[in-house]
C-alpha cells in the first residue's frame, strides 16, 4: 500500500521547502508535510458497492516574523516560492503578538502504537474477505438485518514536522476503521444503529461494533406507547450516545482562549468545582496507540498528560503556544505556556487548540451495565442522538433527538421507544449525580480528538421528550 | 504525465485544461481493453481563500490551491475509484483500479443486479459561470474591509465579549473525460461572508451566528448591508441573554426561511436522494407517486439558480442541470438521482451528482433546495389563530435519519406564541418529527419564497447547499 521511501521523499520536499522559508529571511517558521495512501471499500444494501483506493498529501507553511505569523499550503513543492511569499505577505498584514516565537527543540518522548507493519500487507481483496465476513455475520445474527451503509478503510500516512528552531520529527502512522450502519425493515417498521471502531493497529476481522449495531436494531424495534409528555428523568447514555454531546461541548470549554474570553461555561471557575467530585478528565497525549496521541503536538512541543479536571475541580486549561502568547500580550491572562495541545487539520490549515485522547474517570468502582440499570432505576437508556452538532458549546445547553431510547422501569429495559427529544445542560447535568460503567470504548470527536468514555449514568437535569 | 504545464499557475486562463487531452484518451482506452465497460477522469483545481478576524483583528488567512483527480471504472458492473494528488500516476493506477472493480463484481450474490449507468448525452464543450469580480483577484484588505464592516455592527455593546467574522471563497475548475467520449469543462465561483457574536451576562454565554453568501464572486458580498447584517446579529445575542428554555411537548410552529430550508432539505432532501433509496436506506422507498405532504407542499431542487450557493452548471456526472420538482402539491413526483440511480430506477438521470472535490466520486446531493410560496399574505396571518405555539428562527443545523424517516434541526431563536402574538424570547429550541407525518402537518405558507442564508451539507463528504423558501406553520410539531 505504502510506495517504498515515502517518508523519505516526504523528509526530502521538506527540506526543500524548508530552504525556501530560510531564503525568506523571516525570524521564524515552521512546516508540516503529509502523504497519505490508503483503500476503501464502501458496502450499501447489505453488499460491496465500490473498491477504492488512492493517496493525497501536502505541505503547510507558517511564517513567524516579528510576531506576525502567515500561513499558506500547497500540494507540490514546485510551488514553495510563491506558498511562502504568500505566507510572508499574510504576515505583513497581521496583527503582532508580542512573546509569540516559535517552540524550541525540546525532549519529546516516542509514543509506540501507532504504526502497524502488518497493514502494510494488507491488499484489496484481504479487505474484500473483511467485508464479506462482516456482512455474513451479520446475517448469521438476524437473518432480517442488512448493512445499508457504512465500509472498511485502511491507510497509511508519512508525516513530517520541521522548524527554525531545530525541530525535526518525522513518522509513519497506519489506521483500519470499519463502520456499520445496520438496519432491520419488518413490515414497514424500520429500525437501524450505526457503530464503527478504528484503530492504529490491525482490526479483529469481525470487530465487536458489528455485533453492537445489529443488536440495537434488534432491541428497538416494536416500540412501545408511552404519553408525549415532557418528562424530567435520569438517563443512561451509552458511550456511542454520550461522546457526541461530549465532545461538541466539553473539549472547546477547556481551552484558555475561550476561558480567558469568558466565551467558556467554565471561565473564571479554575480550581473550583464544575463537575461532580467523583469525576475527572485526563488528556493524554501520550497514549500508545492513540488516534491523535503523538510525540510533539502541531507546533512541535512535546506531548503529555494533562489532568484538566481532577476530583471535580477545574485543574488547568488547554494552551497552543501562539494561543497562550497572544492572550498574555492581550492581558486576559498574566502568564500562560503551552500544554502542548496544538492540534493540526491536517496541511491545509495552522495548528488551534485542542485536546488529544480524552479519558472521563471516576474515583467510584465503575458498574457493570445492569448495575446502572439498577442504579437508575425508572428512566431511559439513549444509544445515539441525532443534531449533538447543534449543540451549544458556550453554555453547554443542548436539545437533540434520538430514535435509539429505551424506556427503563425498576431497573429492567421494558420496551424502545419510536423516538424522543432529549434536551437538558450538559455541564449542569455533569455537576450532578453520575455514574460511569466499567467498559470504555473509543468514540470519535466532533471537535478534536478521541473520546474514552464509558456508559454514563445522568441523573439530574435532563428532560425526555417522547414523540 | 497527463497533466498539462499550467498545473499551479496563479490565473490559470479558465479556458486552459490542466488534462492532456491525448493521453487521458489512452488512458481510458487502456482500461476498456484492461476490461472496464466505462472508465472516467475528473480533475477539480479549487483555488481559494479563508480569512478569520476576532474583534476586527486579522486571526489568519489561508490562500490555496488543491488539485485532486479521480479515475472512476466501472467493470462487471461494479466500481473500481482511484483518487490521488498525485497526477502523474493515474496511467499505472488504470489495470489495478479495473482489476479492484473486477473484485468487487465477483462477489456480487445471484440476487443483485450488477450496476448500470443510464445514458447521458456525450458532450464535448466548456461552461465558465464568470464572476462579475473574480475572486481570485479580490485582495485580502478589501475582504478585512468587509469583514470589518460585519464586525462594527456586530461590536459595540458592553455585553458582547467578541465577534468573529469569517470569509471564504473559491474558484472551482473541472474537466471530465470518459470512455464515451465526454469531454467537459466548467468552472464557477463561490463567495461567503459569516459572523459569531459572542455574549455573556452574569455568566451565561450565547452566541449567534449569521452568514451571507452565494454562487459568484466579490459582487455577492458586495450586494449584502454587512453593517446592518451585524447589527441584527448582535439584536439577537442580546435577546437570546434574556431568553427562556423552550417549553418541551407537541404544539404548532412557525419557522422562518431559514429554518423552513433546513426543515425541507432534512426531512424531504436526504430521503429523497435516489442513492438512499436504493440501498434501502430512505422512508420514501416505493412512494413515488403516493400523496406525502399537505397539498400546498411543492418542493423544487434547482442547481440552476444562479446566485444559491448550492449552484453549480453541470454536475460531476458531465450531465446537464435542470430544476427537479421533488413534491407537487403533496405528491412525490421525483427522487434525485445520479447515472448509477437513474438506470436502477430506469428514469433519466436529472443532474444530481456531487463530489466536494476532486479526491471524492460523485454521490447524490442536493443543491438549492426550497418550498415554493404559498397562499398567505405574511406571518401575521400564520399566526393570528395560534393560541400557544413556537416562531423559530435561523438555523444551527439538522440532522435526518433517512430510512426511519425521522429528523431533527435546531434554531437559533425563537418566540413564544400566545394568542396570536409574539411573547416571550425563547433559547435552545429544536424541533423534531417524522418526515411521512410532518409534511402533512404543513398547514401555512407565505407567498415570498426564496433561498435563506447559504448552508453546508454533510453525507461523508462536505458540500456547500442552499435552502430556502417562504415562512411556514406546521400545525403540530414536536419542540424539545
Amino acid at each position: 500500500m505504502l510506495p517504498d521511501g515515502a517518508e523519505d521523499r516526504l523528509l526530502a520536499n521538506a527540506k526543500l521547502l524548508a530552504d525556501v522559508c530560510r531564503a525568506s529571511g523571516v525570524d521564524q517558521w515552521d512546516l508540516v508535510g503529509f502523504q497519505s495512501y490508503g483503500h476503501e471499500l464502501d458496502i450499501e444494501a447489505g453488499k460491496i458497492t465500490m473498491a477504492g483506493g488512492g493517496g493525497e498529501g501536502g505541505f503547510g507553511v507558517r511564517v513567524v516574523d516579528g510576531g506576525r505569523f502567515g500561513f499558506a499550503h500547497l500540494v507540490d513543492v514546485s510551488g514553495a516560492e510563491r506558498a511562502v511569499q504568500q505566507a510572508v505577505a499574510i504576515a505583513k498584514k497581521s496583527p503582532s503578538v508580542n512573546g509569540f516565537e516559535l517552540p524550541s527543540n525540546q525532549a519529546a518522548v516516542d509514543v509506540p502504537g501507532r504504526f502497524d507493519r502488518h497493514l502494510l500487507d494488507v491488499h484489496p481483496e484481504d479487505m474484500l474477505e473483511q467485508a464479506d465476513a462482516i456482512l455474513s455475520e451479520v446475517a448469521s445474527l438476524d437473518s432480517r438485518a442488512v448493512v445499508t451503509g457504512g465500509g472498511v478503510g485502511l491507510s497509511a500516512t508519512a508525516a513530517c514536522f520541521m522548524n527554525s528552531e531545530g525541530i525535526l520529527a518525522s513518522g509513519m502512522t497506519t489506521s483500519h476503521g470499519v463502520g456499520v450502519q445496520v438496519s432491520i425493515d419488518v413490515d414497514g417498521e424500520l429500525t437501524s444503529s450505526y457503530q464503527g471502531a478504528s484503530s492504529r493497529t490491525k482490526l479483529e476481522t469481525v470487530p465487536d461494533c458489528v455485533g453492537r449495531a445489529v443488536h440495537w436494531a434488534q432491541i428497538t424495534q416494536q416500540p412501545i406507547e408511552v404519553p408525549s409528555e415532557p418528562v424530567d428523568t435520569p438517563v443512561l447514555m451509552t458511550s456511542e450516545g454520550f461522546a457526541p454531546l461530549f465532545s461538541m461541548v466539553v473539549p472547546p470549554a477547556m481551552t484558555g482562549e475561550k476561558m480567558v474570553r469568558h466565551e467558556s461555561f467554565w471561565s473564571e471557575k479554575l480550581g473550583q468545582p464544575v463537575m461532580n467530585e467523583t469525576l475527572s478528565i485526563l488528556d493524554d497525549g501520550l497514549l500508545p496507540g492513540g488516534m491523535s496521541s503523538g510525540s510533539r503536538d502541531a507546533e512541535g512541543v512535546p506531548r503529555r498528560r494533562t489532568t484538566l479536571v481532577e476530583h471535580g475541580r477545574l485543574a488547568t486549561m488547554l494552551w497552543s503556544t501562539r494561543d497562550a502568547a497572544q492572550q498574555v500580550a492581550e492581558g486576559r491572562v498574566d502568564a500562560a505556556a503551552s500544554t502542548g495541545s496544538a492540534v493540526g487539520g491536517g496541511h491545509q490549515s495552522p495548528p488551534s487548540t485542542g485536546c488529544t485522547e480524552l479519558f472521563l474517570t471516576s474515583t467510584q468502582t465503575a458498574a457493570s451495565w445492569d448495575g446502572l440499570l439498577e442504579r437508575m432505576g425508572h428512566g431511559f437508556v439513549v444509544n445515539s442522538v441525532m443534531g449533538a452538532h447543534t449543540a451549544n458549546p458556550s453554555s453547554g445547553d443542548f436539545s437533540v433527538t434520538t430514535s435509539s431510547i429505551l424506556k427503563v422501569e425498576d431497573g429492567e429495559v421494558v420496551g424502545a421507544l419510536k423516538q424522543a427529544g432529549l434536551s437538558g445542560n450538559l455541564a449542569k447535568a455533569m455537576n450532578g449525580d453520575v455514574h460511569l460503567g466499567d467498559h470504555v470504548r473509543r468514540q470519535g470527536s466532533y471537535s478534536s480528538g478521541s473520546m474514552h468514555l464509558p456508559d454514563v449514568l445522568l441523573t439530574g437535569g435532563l428532560r425526555v421528550n417522547p414523540a | 504525465m497527463v497533466m498539462a504545464a499550467k498545473q499551479g499557475g496563479e490565473h490559470m486562463p479558465s479556458t486552459g485544461r490542466y488534462l492532456d487531452q491525448e493521453k487521458v484518451r489512452k488512458a481510458l482506452d487502456a482500461a476498456q481493453e484492461f476490461g472496464a465497460q466505462y472508465a472516467e477522469v475528473r480533475v477539480m483545481a479549487i483555488t481559494e481563500s479563508t480569512v478569520a478576524m476576532r474583534d476586527g483583528v486579522l486571526e489568519r488567512a489561508i490562500p490555496g490551491q488543491d488539485l485532486g483527480l479521480t479515475l472512476r471504472i466501472l467493470a462487471d458492473g461494479a466500481w473500481g475509484v482511484h483518487s490521488t494528488t498525485d497526477l502523474a500516476s493515474l496511467p499505472d493506477q488504470i489495470e489495478s483500479t479495473t482489476r479492484l472493480a473486477k473484485a468487487v463484481a465477483k462477489r456480487r450474490s445471484a440476487k443483485d443486479s450488477p450496476i448500470g449507468l443510464a445514458d447521458v448525452p456525450v458532450i464535448q464543450d466548456e461552461q465558465h459561470w464568470r464572476s462579475v469580480l473574480d475572486v481570485r483577484h479580490t485582495e485580502l484588505d478589501t475582504k478585512m474591509e468587509l469583514m470589518n464592516d460585519l464586525y462594527r455592527g456586530a461590536s459595540g455593546h458592553d455585553e458582547v465579549v467578541s465577534v468573529r467574522t469569517g470569509w471564504s471563497d473559491e474558484h472551482l475548475h473541472t474537466e471530465l473525460m470518459t470512455s464515451e467520449g465526454m469531454d467537459r469543462v466548467w468552472s464557477f465561483q463561490r463567495s461567503l461572508i459569516h459572523g459569531m457574536v459572542t455574549a455573556r451576562r452574569d455568566g451565561e454565554v450565547v452566541s449567534y451566528r449569521t452568514r451571507h453568501g452565494g454562487q459568484g464572486g466579490l459582487e455577492v458580498i458586495q450586494a449584502c448591508d454587512l453593517v446592518n447584517l451585524g447589527e441584527e446579529a448582535q439584536r439577537a445575542a442580546i435577546r437570546l441573554l434574556a431568553a427562556e428554555r423552550a417549553p418541551s411537548g407537541k404544539m404548532p410552529l412557525i419557522a422562518d426561511r431559514d429554518l423552513t430550508g433546513v426543515y425541507i432539505h432534512e426531512a424531504l432532501g436526504h430521503p429523497c436522494e435516489a442513492d438512499l433509496v436504493a440501498a434501502g436506506d430512505s422512508c420514501l422507498d416505493g412512494k413515488l407517486g403516493h400523496q406525502i405532504g399537505n397539498e400546498i407542499v411543492t418542493v423544487v431542487d434547482d442547481p440552476t439558480m444562479m446566485g444559491g450557493y448550492g449552484a453549480y452548471p453541470v454536475d460531476d456526472e458531465g450531465v446537464n442541470t435542470r430544476e427537479k420538482v421533488l413534491i407537487k402539491n403533496g405528491v412525490l413526483t421525483e427522487y434525485l438521482n445520479h447515472r448509477e440511480t437513474a438506470h436502477h430506477f430506469d428514469v433519466d438521470p436529472n443532474g444530481g451528482a456531487r463530489a466536494q472535490d476532486g479526491l471524492h466520486h460523485p454521490l447524490v446531493r442536493m443543491s438549492n433546495t426550497m418550498i415554493q410560496g404559498g397562499h398567505h399574505a405574511d406571518m401575521d396571518e400564520l399566526m393570528e389563530d395560534i393560541e400557544y405555539g413556537v416562531y423559530a428562527c435561523g438555523t444551527r443545523g439538522g440532522q435526518v435519519d433517512t430510512g426511519r424517516g425521522s429528523f431533527q434541526f435546531a434554531a437559533q431563536e425563537a418566540w413564544l406564541i400566545e394568542n396570536g402574538e409574539l411573547t416571550r424570547p425563547l433559547k435552545d429550541v429544536s424541533v423534531s418529527g417524522l418526515t411521512l407525518q410532518i409534511l402533512k402537518n404543513v398547514d401555512g405558507l407565505t407567498r415570498d419564497a426564496m433561498l435563506a442564508s447559504p448552508g453546508f451539507c454533510g453525507k461523508g463528504q462536505t458540500v456547500p447547499v442552499g435552502d430556502g423558501g417562504p415562512v411556514m406553520r406546521i400545525r403540530e410539531a414536536l419542540v424539545g
